[in-house]
């Protein structure tokens, strides 16, 4: 029996609401105006991207059903509509980057690229057919991990996977320069598999060093891998990057990583929370920028803001019931399914990786490269594990956490080996319930039964 | 024909465990380790003794480790956890201090989780991804160093030039003559097929280094003196054998082929004679041992992203062509990414220089132990036909 679950559509009467906000002025000069945006997410994007609207219970990157929080509006907007930047960028001869890691987006930035993740190759061959319902949408990316997995092999996790697909699609990447060895071991063995057997896109090495004694070595090296990289960006665009382009970058990003924060001690500081699992998830943008970095702080200001005045005046977020058990995610690329974590009783209030790179302060004055270097090594998920997991207790208990969950992607032997004696050394030090849950849906759209039973059985042991 | 040396050297294994805890009695210190990049001549010439730990083709010690690590990690290094979960084994059980370096991030983690665990003394070494480059150098050199520091420390004396210089000696003459010893797997009528060499080099870990050298040499002595023939065997199926490490204990594969008639003539492994390549220590101090350790064969952990610079590559195909080998058995331990990755793009180049390649996907269980036989089966009938028609895939 199949079940047909209606689309999400966004109410009318928000409408005056959403045209009340200011027009979005991207850096090439494009302007969007309120009413734009409006038109996309309720005409534009239904048609374009049916499946981003679908209701299934499964889809975890359902839209928020938060339509009072306008900044989730927008965030969604700049969400869908990244794939037409990427096309004009490419149109406009911008090198794409291939990255992966904790490193962030400002080197790439500064050296006048765009860094995108694994996740981008297959989005980019599946971008190719728009329409797609949420059926097809899944059976379309299975059908391209499926490929990948052929061309490289089935015990790579879903999301490195896609690295295989550069040798058998014409993808537009410029450069693959992702940082080796920083929380993912499949990474650089899937861009060797590339590598040995074609040439056609230059890949430039970023060694992150994991012994972890506090050697000035450590981060001299670390730095030069970094002077290695922008030379090699500048092979790739034909441009000089010079000190001040870095350091502008990183006053920028700096700011969206600072706006996140501010964002989260807000969030954590309600006595309930602000916002629903999926409105909580606003760190990305400060990690991606959604490509252009000066709108993803005027969209993280919009953001803050709004969450001020929720917290002031006590909104609790949509779809949460009162008192939802607070869960604190750590692990490696994936999270739960956030609609689903609220609808059993759960709200999600923080996880640890892209949070570890927005924790992240780049020092703005003096010699770029050794601030970068200083500051990618000492990430607090790159740490030692023993150092890891006092970063990660910090934070739980930061955020009133009430349970963590540790989970991994099957096929992701880095984050796994070190699950149990992280959610040991949580439990040990906060005597909170810790689970650690073994998943394959990363980057799926179904058969996510088996991850939800245990979510939900983990929420219903903590209410 | 068993040798006797081989004999005496398996009778040295079986009682160094004893001699070992009567040194350790005696105020040796024991240095276990784990990983491809651990000075064994800095250990040594500090005085403490030097013990390569690890081992395979234990399904108890597979399960019992993945109590402590998880399962997506491979057999090897879920039974050498399952080694300090059991802590049955005598030179885990006397090591003072257990060494890891991280060029397996495996490993590395063997190590962070082993240590809360076990609460072991724990040293780990960075090695570099890229080895080819000034900054990458200097970084193995100060690891280097480093580990000499902390090793210093818990021998409470300084590094002693002229006794480095004599365990930089020693330890180039084991990796001389043990390369001999392989060699002499080429000579048809040799007295030991590869799996016992492969003993002889396991041996090595364990035993005093001293007494091992001389075994070794008494070994090549008795092999000189018994082989004639470089002919090669008729029907001989000829093999080379590559991928993940093969621990002491793990014999399913090399069992398997041996079963079916297959000569390993040599192998590309870091559990077999990888270590013994390529190795060249220019002056006896720390920093040159760290610029010939990295110089090395590339290890199959450090992915090679240049493919201009893929000397592992390079290594492999001249082998086989050294060699006279029909194919390579690739074998690879289940969650082995290192290895695994390798396979698609490894296959393909092999093939566009006429080398057949089979991959072995597998662990500790027995359970695939027909499944591999009848693909090794129809991999050697594949070659016995090449054989034939004298055409190569």
């Amino acid at each position: 029996m199949s079940v047909e679950y209606p689309p999400f559509i966004y109410p009318e009467e928000i409408k005056p609401l959403i045209l009340e906000t200011d027009d979005i002025l991207f850096s090439d000069g494009t302007r969007v105006t309120p009413e734009d945006i409006w038109h996309f997410m309720t005409v534009t994007g239904p048609k374009r991207f049916p499946f981003a609207f679908s209701t299934n219970p499964a889809f975890g990157h359902q839209l928020s059903r938060d339509v009072t929080l306008i900044s989730g509006i927008r965030r969604n907007y700049l969400g869908m509509t990244g794939i037409d930047r990427l096309r004009k960028f490419v149109r406009n001869g911008t090198p794409l980057i291939l990255i992966q890691g904790g490193i962030t987006s400002d080197i790439y930035q500064a050296a006048g690229c765009i860094s995108v993740g694994p996740m981008f190759l297959r989005g980019w061959i599946m971008s190719s057919q728009e329409g797609r319902a949420y059926k097809n949408a899944n059976l379309t990316g299975a059908s391209i991990l499926e490929e990948a997995r052929q061309n490289l092999t089935f015990e790579c996790c879903n999301l490195i996977a896609n690295v295989a697909l550069l040798k058998t699609h014409d993808l537009p990447i410029a450069g693959i320069a992702p940082c080796l060895c920083s929380r993912c071991s499949d990474m650089a063995y899937a861009v060797e598999a590339y590598r040995s057997e074609s040439d056609k896109i230059p890949t430039v090495l970023i060694d992150y060093p994991t012994n972890h004694e506090d050697a000035i070595w450590r981060t001299e090296y670390l730095k030069q891998g970094l002077h290695s990289l922008v030379n090699q960006l500048e092979k790739i665009t034909g441009n000089e990057v010079t000190d001040d382009d870095l350091r502008e970058e990183i006053i920028i990003q700096n700011t969206a990583r600072s706006l996140v924060r501010e964002c989260e001690q807000i969030w954590w500081s309600g006595k309930v929370p602000p916002t629903n699992s999926i409105d909580g998830g606003f760190a990305h943008l400060g990690m991606m920028g959604a490509f252009d970095f000066p709108v993803a702080n005027q969209v993280l200001k919009e953001t803050r803001d709004e969450l001020h005045s929720r917290v002031k005046d006590g909104v609790k977020g949509y779809g949460l019931v009162d008192d939802p058990a607070r869960l604190f995610i750590c692990g490696s690329c994936v999270m739960p399914n956030p609609n689903f974590v609220d609808t059993k009783g759960g709200v999600l209030v923080g996880s640890d990786d892209v949070w570890s790179s927005i924790c992240m302060d780049i020092k703005e004055s003096g010699d770029p490269y050794e601030n970068l270097a200083t500051a990618y090594a000492s990430l607090p998920y790159e740490r030692s594990t023993e150092e890891r997991a006092k970063w990660t207790i910090e934070q739980v208990k930061a955020s009133r956490s009430d349970g963590v969950v540790f989970m991994y992607n099957w096929g992701c032997n880095y984050q796994s080996a070190i699950a149990g004696m992280i959610t040991d050394i949580i439990k040990e030090d906060t005597g909170l319930p810790a689970i650690t849950i073994e998943v394959g849906e990363l980057t799926r759209m179904e058969s996510l039964e088996q991850s939800h039973n245990r979510i939900e059985s983990f929420i219903e042991m903590l209410r | 024909m068993t040798l006797s040396t081989l004999e005496k050297i398996r009778n040295a294994v079986k009682q160094r465990p004893g001699i070992l805890e009567s040194e350790k009695n005696n105020g040796k210190i024991v240095v276990g380790w784990f990983g491809y990049f651990i000075p064994e001549e800095i250990i040594h010439a500090l005085g403490m003794i030097p013990v390569r730990l690890g081992r395979g083709g234990d399904e108890r010690l597979v399960e019992l480790g993945a109590r402590y690590i998880s399962s997506q990690n491979c057999a090897f290094i879920r039974a050498s956890m399952g080694m300090f979960a059991d802590d049955s084994d005598p030179y885990l059980r006397n090591a003072d201090v257990v060494a890891f370096d991280n060029a397996c991030m495996q490993i590395f983690r063997l190590g962070e989780v082993s240590k809360y665990y076990f609460k072991k003394k724990t040293l780990f070494i960075g090695v570099p991804r890229n080895p080819y480059s000034i900054a990458s150098q200097t970084y193995f050199r100060n690891e280097f160093e480093n580990f000499t520091r902390n090793l210093e420390l818990l021998a409470h004396k300084k590094l002693d030039p002229l006794d480095l210089a004599d365990s930089v000696d020693l330890f180039q003459n084991i990796r001389d003559v043990t390369k001999e010893i392989v060699q002499s797997l080429l000579v048809s009528n040799f007295p030991l097929s590869w799996k016992e060499v492969t003993e002889v080099i396991h041996a090595g870990y364990y035993l005093d280094k001293r007494n091992y050298l001389s075994l070794l040499q008494e070994l090549l002595r008795e092999i000189e003196s018994s082989t004639k023939s470089t002919a090669q065997k008729p029907q001989e199926i000829r093999i080379i054998l590559s991928g993940s490490v093969v621990a002491p204990g793990d014999h399913k594969i090399v069992d398997l082929i041996e079963q079916m008639k297959g000569t390993i003539v040599r192998d590309d492994l870091w559990s077999g004679l990888n270590p013994s390549l390529q190795m060249h220590i220019e002056h006896p101090s720390v920093s040159s041992i760290a610029d010939a350790y990295l110089s090395r064969i590339p290890h199959y952990t450090l992915p090679c992203i240049e493919k201009d610079d893929d000397f592992r590559f390079e290594h492999l195909k001249s082998t086989v062509l050294e060699t006279r080998a029909q194919g390579v058995i690739y074998h690879t331990i289940r969650y082995c990414d290192s290895a695994t990755f390798k396979t698609t793009g490894l296959k393909n180049r092999l093939r566009n220089v006429g080398i057949p390649m089979l991959e072995i996907h597998t662990e500790y269980s027995d359970s695939d132990v027909e499944a591999i036989r009848t693909r090794v089966e129809a991999f050697f009938e594949i070659l016995k036909m090449q054989n034939e028609s004298g055409v190569r895939a």
